[in-house]
């Protein structure tokens, strides 16, 4: 299997350094970036990494791409000609938005393309596919998120706090302000408690097209004062080449045996290292044939989630599930633990 | 006296629906506390 990575940031790079564990994988061709940063990582992958000016013209099996927003829409239209399979991690609304748009002409070329492949959307789809499994009929989806990944991740969470932020509300999409609509959001120990705002992300057009009958879904994005300040103007300081810990968080509702009931599940990890995880599992499954469908769809309509969540366990990123309890905390147990 | 009955009856009635909908409701209480546990193998099977 050869796989291209167009992108070689901080997730494209994890998700070759993923890739090359694979057995099926016999190498892995990198293109787009800096040439000095293609070259190391290809040094650093011995026996699989080879550089090429445009991986469709290398002859790929499947293609990562790992680049900045707003640049993979032009290339999936390429691969869909190709008839290439292709895992985009953009996280970009309008992009994803556009790249659903092609799916009626995937689907007549058989060609499977996975977008939002990253760790939200990406890990955030496929906990709210396996939750849905829990409820007779799924009502809400409420997705938050923390952290970024690498320099362009920071550019778009950055962009995301001052552009329109869109929710699905009783079949039609809202219109909401960016940076409105603080909600205190508890994610997996140890990230705990931030304050989340609406904000321009993608995971709405992905959810609402693998779950079609659901009334409400809405993402929030984690933001300090600071954030939520300089966010309508350019990035003041040049973001980190990574970001550090961050976390997921999708709390689902809706009715079990006639009751409503309510589902959260988490993860905790450094979003490049998650995104690079997902992306790498979506382009061998879907090389593979394991895909749910033909056509452009996030993780949750292409992939199975329990096998997909259970290797990525095995690779170290681990999804969480909160157990509340009803009753008041139980005394004796929280005396013992001061 | 008919403004304070009335504001009576009205408090009445008030509570009475309040009441109905606290014990009828299928909304339920959120979580009053708990933890994050890691999802296991044989629960990712299904």
């Amino acid at each position: 299997m050869k796989i291209g990575i167009l992108g070689v940031g901080a997730t494209g790079a994890r998700a070759a350094r993923q890739l090359v564990d694979a057995p099926e994988v016999t190498s892995v061709v990198l293109a787009g970036g800096r040439r000095d940063r293609i070259k190391s990582l290809t040094a650093s992958l011995p026996d699989h990494g080879l550089a090429a000016a445009d991986p469709l013209d290398a002859g790929v099996d499947g293609l990562i791409l790992a680049g900045p927003s707003g640049t993979h829409g032009a290339v999936v239209r390429r691969a869909l000609e190709a008839g290439v399979p292709v895992v985009s991690t953009s996280d970009a609304p309008e992009e994803i938005e556009a790249m659903l748009s092609l799916s009626s002409e995937a689907t007549e070329r058989q060609v499977s393309v996975a977008v939002g492949a990253a760790f939200a959307p990406g890990m955030s789809c496929l906990l709210a596919a396996h939750g849905a499994q829990g409820f007779d009929e799924l009502d809400e989806i409420h997705v938050a998120r923390v952290g970024a990944g690498g320099p362009a991740c920071a550019r778009q969470h950055h962009d995301a706090l001052s552009g329109t932020a869109i929710d699905w509300r009783d079949g039609g999409w809202q219109e909401r302000r960016s940076g409105s609509g603080r909600e205190l959001v508890w994610f997996p120990d140890p990230m705990g408690a931030r304050d989340c705002y609406r904000a321009s992300l993608a995971d709405p057009f992905v959810l609402v097209d693998a779950f079609p009958g659901v009334q409400r879904v809405t993402a929030r994005l984690a933001a300090n004062r600071r954030d939520r300040m300089t966010a309508r103007f350019p990035m003041l300081r040049r973001p980190p080449a990574e970001g550090g810990p961050g976390a997921i968080r999708v709390e689902l509702r809706g009715r079990v045996d006639g009751r409503t009931a309510v589902a959260v599940f988490g993860a905790i990890d450094r979003p490049a290292v998650a995104s690079g995880a997902v992306a790498a599992l979506a382009i061998r499954r879907l090389v593979r044939g394991e895909s749910r469908r033909d056509g452009v769809g996030g993780l949750a309509a292409m992939f199975e989630p329990g096998p997909f969540l259970a290797e990525l366990s095995e690779r170290g990123v681990k999804a969480a599930v909160f157990e509340g309890s009803h009753g008041a905390p139980d005394l004796a147990e929280s005396v013992q633990g001061r | 006296m008919t403004l304070l009955r009335r504001a009576l009856v009205a408090l009445g009635v008030a509570s009475f629906i309040a009441a109905v909908l606290r014990l009828r409701g299928t909304g339920g209480s959120p979580p009053q506390g708990g933890g994050w546990r890691e999802l296991s193998g044989p629960e990712l099977d299904g």
